[in-house]
């Protein structure tokens, strides 16, 4: 029997707003807990939630960048149950008119090739508080400085068939909405958290059925570790004859399983009604266009460009345009004057290497610029361009020729210096002088290697190549 | 330059005097705070339009010198850290806040029974309610321990305690006042609202709080309340529209010849009486019973002793968190607030929503459709009995949660339809007051309230009408 | 509409409350009583589409301005330890889609 595995996934994405998504504490991670908390936040008595502007923008904006149809009204809905870091015993998200539906995101699965995923829904609604189970004994310990933080929830449609492909929808995703500068979508931060629904049904077969969620999952690793897991233990549960029973399924990344929470014998009701404190969202529709049509270039597409426009590998086009961060600083020193591909060159192997992650680009693009052409202009080799451009990160503000003499790497092209070494050399090795002149080319490279020396590495090489060549012909 | 101190001093020594007589009208007051906020006026040189004036506020209304407690068990001694806007507005015009008032619980009820804390009485007979919820704030200043009071409604909770008690009360369009700071009952009807000793203070204090709060995202834009005390006194060319729904058959002999009396003014004032139609009026109880528990059954969730409030810790401690939340909430709410969580849970649950709440919403949408259409046709404001009885004695009325909810009949069809509404005292039956209730086009407080002036000069509210 | 012994346990449930028995019995009396006389709206209409509500909501500018509190989460919780609130625990709360 051979089976396939049907996945949805539903994201939840923190947004850049420096303000909560109804009241004005400040967003920021990492501060002291329950230091950024407010009567609206922690559900006090009489407090009552106002919407965010630039909450409501971004979301906007990310729900263009995923193709989404934006509703010119939506509105908001209490999701109500229990849980102690849920202040006010209800979540106000969106439900049954949500800002956004109907989009897609296109993706490389290792599997299939390019496949394009449907994008359900794309939703606003509040964070809840932050809760502890290990941090004090026999308590949960909460900490709201969390609770009312901006999301987005983006639900999938049931159209990814792999655990491969869950991850290449999520850095697919995260790509996406890094470009258009809507989130971290930081996993580790918690700006970006996955529930995943998976099912499994004989390969060929159109029917959905029954599926488990699962949760729990800390990295785009762990999601397609635990789905594998999930889906394994799906498939030998069926292959046994049993019912796939309807369940929340947690991963457990050190043992690499998944295992079932509690289930309940009534499915949870979250008794979904409007948001009376809230009037309906409404946005003008020249305003969406304008936005739809403002949108940055997005990474599919300038991928594409790259290739196209710069003759790039269809790789080094997606390395250059992983971010746009990076995008644009490969274009600002293409226009700075340097060559498309001796530009790639650069940027993927020397600017890169400064950077690892390549999340923080360590210098500007002009002083890369000024670098490359110190080393076309032959003052500066490709390795002495290396420990100029680490010198450049550590103080963008110098020009390129002055760390270079600061640290005495300009190369010395001055014939009259390096006519001197050559004959020093020559004069030191004559033996050596007569093999190469008696057919030996070889010692050519000794040569070089000698005057080199003599220069304390700073002759360049070109200029000592002719100059050699010159002084070895009679 | 007003005498702060001295005011201070009166208003404790009538406060006290009224509550000796057992009115139970406070939950909270003391000369200290008084003096204390008189003292910080009179350094201030403060003269805003209410100086000097002392206001008493029902306690589901967050305030900064007392407890807010809801006149529940699971919010005794709360003191909230921070305070309502409508107060706010209150102390910058230059008012004193008296202390806070009794209430039913979480204001659920028409009596002040379901207090947590003790009933209050009625002044006009103390084996009488005042009325409910903001019962508390009826009795003070029906007894004279204050002239204004702000109190709430969510279905008539002003309107019928001023009606019991023989004082002025208006419940403004919604919208009209923040509700930041209101501890929330039923969201989409809730409003703060105002009582007098006449309808120019209470509706002196509306203005006061009135207008827009970016703390709250359904108030309305400022909008003036127009001149609380025109010239004329005439009602030539006004049209009183006189809902037949709204005098059944069957309707209290004290109630009916009290409405009798006051249309007969309204006439002898040159307004023009016209009978009109709400027929959707019946529906207006069953469909306030769906959506007000509903939305209680939401907002009174976050009473969970987690993070404020009553945390119920059984003897030797509890096992997990699900047990503190039943056992807070069990203990903490009293009977009719648990009945109607329980009410509201059920009609929002799965399988239910659509035959009960979004039925309901639908219904209100039709009510509201009625008082459009007849405000349409040229007709000012509606003229009914506030009540359908004078005010019930303590007990009657509560082994039948039903009977109690049906007292709420001609007041909770302007919560419904979010228009503005106001009850004046317009006679007496056996001594006890009978309200009668001006209904207002949404935003049209103003025109209520230049009708309701005019009345209440024509009218003697002492005098008996039968 | 009957409302049943069993429905008191899961609605009570649903809204975590505590109801004994003696309670309970006289909620589903009256809680039937409410339910059969609110059912009298079944008697309206259909018939008009639903009005839609013609409000729109004002947004809030992202400027960090939170309304002060006058007294710390630490005064106010009923339990608080190393700057957190604290309840006893519960091995994992089923919090279901919750993030």
């Amino acid at each position: 029997m051979s089976w396939e595995t049907v996945v949805g996934l539903e994201v939840h994405v923190q947004l850049l707003t420096a303000t909560k998504m109804f009241c004005g504490c400040s967003s920021r991670f990492g501060d002291p807990p329950n230091t950024n908390v407010c009567p609206v936040c922690l559900g006090l008595p009489g407090a009552l939630p106002v919407p965010n502007e630039q909450a409501v923008w971004l979301a906007v904006r990310a729900a263009h960048a995923l193709g989404c149809t934006v509703h010119p009204r939506s509105s908001f809905a209490r999701k109500n149950y229990f849980y102690p870091d849920l202040p006010k015993g209800y979540q106000i998200s969106q439900f049954e008119e949500p800002l956004a539906t109907g989009g897609k995101l296109e993706i490389v699965s290792p599997e299939r090739g390019p496949v394009t995923v449907r994008i359900k829904r794309l939703h606003l609604e509040e964070d809840a508080g932050k809760s502890f189970h290990d941090r004090v004994p026999g308590m949960t310990a909460v900490d709201f400085n969390r609770s009312g933080v901006p999301l987005i929830e983006i639900v999938s449609e049931p159209d990814l068939r792999s655990p491969a492909e869950a991850r290449a929808y999520l850095t697919t995703l995260k790509q996406v909405l890094k470009y258009v500068e809507v989130s971290d979508c930081n996993m580790e931060e918690g700006s970006l958290r996955v529930d995943a629904n998976l099912s499994i049904r004989a390969a060929g077969s159109p029917e959905l059925r029954t599926r488990t969620e699962v949760k729990n999952m800390n990295s785009f690793s762990g999601v397609e570790r635990a789905l594998a897991a999930e889906g394994r233990r799906q498939i030998a549960a069926t292959e046994r004859g049993e019912e796939i029973v309807q369940a929340t399924m947690l991963f457990d990344a050190a043992a690499g399983e998944v295992r079932p929470m509690r289930t309940k014998e009534e499915a949870r009701d979250y008794r979904y009604f409007p948001e009376p404190d809230l009037p309906p969202l409404v946005l003008a529709e020249k305003w969406l266009a304008s936005e739809r049509a403002g949108l940055p270039e997005l990474p599919a597409a300038r991928r594409e460009r790259f290739a196209k426009q710069y003759g790039l590998a269809a790789a080094d086009a997606a390395m250059l345009s992983a971010s746009r961060a990076l995008a644009d600083y490969y274009e600002a020193v293409v226009r700075g004057g340097v060559a498309a591909k001796d530009a790639a060159n650069w940027v993927m192997n020397d600017l890169l290497a400064l950077s690892p992650g390549g999340e923080r680009l360590p210098l500007p693009p002009g002083r890369l610029v000024e670098t490359v052409r110190l080393v076309d202009g032959g003052r500066l080799s490709r390795q002495a361009a290396r420990r100029v451009l680490a010198g450049l990160a550590g103080a963008p503000e110098a020009p390129a020729l002055e760390v270079a003499e600061r640290l005495g790497l300009l190369q010395v092209s001055d014939g009259g210096a390096i006519a001197g070494w050559v004959r020093e050399t020559l004069a030191a090795h004559p033996a050596e002088v007569a093999r190469y002149r008696a057919g030996e080319a070889k010692l050519m490279g000794f040569f070089t290697g000698q005057v080199m020396k003599k220069s304390h590495g700073k002759a360049d090489p070109k200029a000592v190549n002719a100059a050699l060549a010159e002084a070895l012909k009679t | 330059m007003t005498d702060f101190v001295r005011a201070a001093r009166q208003a404790a020594q009538r406060i006290a005097a009224a509550e000796a007589k057992g009115t139970h009208a406070f939950l909270a007051w003391s000369e200290a705070a008084l003096l204390e906020q008189a003292e910080r006026l009179a350094a201030a040189g403060a003269a805003g339009p209410l100086a000097g004036e002392v206001v008493a506020v029902k306690d589901v209304i967050a305030d900064a010198l007392f407890p807010t407690t809801c006149a529940s068990k699971i919010l005794e001694g709360w003191r909230s850290p921070f305070e309502a806007t409508a107060v706010r507005r209150l102390r910058e015009a230059g008012a004193m806040v008296a202390g806070k008032t009794n209430c039913d619980e979480f204001a659920m009820g028409s009596s002040t029974e379901w207090s947590a804390f003790g009933p209050s009485r009625n002044p006009a007979d103390p084996a009488r309610v005042p009325g409910g919820s903001s019962g508390g704030s009826a009795a003070a200043v029906a007894s004279g321990a204050v002239t204004m009071a702000l109190g709430s409604e969510t279905g008539g909770s002003v309107r019928q305690p001023a009606a019991f008690c023989g004082v002025a009360g208006i419940k403004p369009t919604y919208g009209r006042v923040s509700r930041y700071g209101l501890v929330a009952f039923g969201s989409s009807l809730d409003q703060i609202g105002v009582l007098g000793k006449d309808v120019a203070s209470a509706a002196r204090l509306l203005g006061v709080i009135s207008g827009r709060d970016d703390r709250d995202a359904t108030s309305l834009d400022r909008i003036p309340l127009g001149d609380p005390a025109p010239a004329s006194r005439s009602l030539e060319g006004t049209v009183i529209g006189v809902p037949a729904e709204y005098f059944p058959a069957g309707l209290h002999p004290g109630v009916r010849a009290a409405s009798d009396r006051a249309l007969a003014r309204l006439k002898d004032l040159g307004a023009e009486l016209r009978d009109v139609s709400l027929p959707h009026t019946k529906y207006a109880v069953p469909a306030y019973y769906i959506v007000a528990p509903a939305e209680a059954s939401s907002n009174l969730a976050r009473y969970d002793g987690v993070r404020y409030g009553l945390r119920a810790d059984g003897g030797g401690g509890l096992a997990d968190v699900r047990a503190v939340y039943r056992a807070t909430r069990g203990r903490g709410f009293g009977p009719e607030v648990r009945r109607r969580i329980l009410l509201g849970t059920y009609v929002l649950s799965a399988g239910y929503y659509d035959a009960y709440y979004r039925k309901a919403q639908r219904v209100r949408e039709a009510i509201r459709a009625d008082f459009t259409r007849v405000f349409a046709q040229g007709v000012h404001a509606l003229f009914t009995p506030t009540t359908p009885t004078p005010a019930f004695r303590f007990g009657e009325r509560t082994a039948d949660p039903l009977a109690m909810y049906l007292s709420d009949v001609y007041v909770c069809t302007a919560n419904l339809a979010w228009v503005p509404a106001l009850s004046l005292p317009i006679g007496r039956d056996q001594g006890l007051p009978i309200g009668g209730q001006l209904i207002g086009a949404m935003e049209a407080e103003s025109t209520i309230i230049r009708i309701a002036l005019a009345l209440e000069r024509a009218v003697d509210a002492t005098a008996e009408v039968r | 509409m009957s409302v049943t012994r069993r429905d008191i346990a899961k609605i009570a449930a649903l809204a975590e409350l505590e109801v004994d028995d003696a309670a309970a019995a006289e909620l589903e009396r009256q809680l039937t009583r409410i339910l059969d006389y609110v059912a009298q709206l079944s008697e309206v209409g259909d018939d008009a589409a639903a009005a839609v509500d013609e409000r729109a909501a004002r947004l809030r500018r992202d400027v960090v301005a939170p309304d002060p509190l006058s007294r710390s989460p630490r005064e106010i919780a009923p339990a608080f330890q190393d700057g957190l609130f604290t309840v006893p625990r519960l091995g994992e709360l089923d919090r279901g889609d919750a993030p």
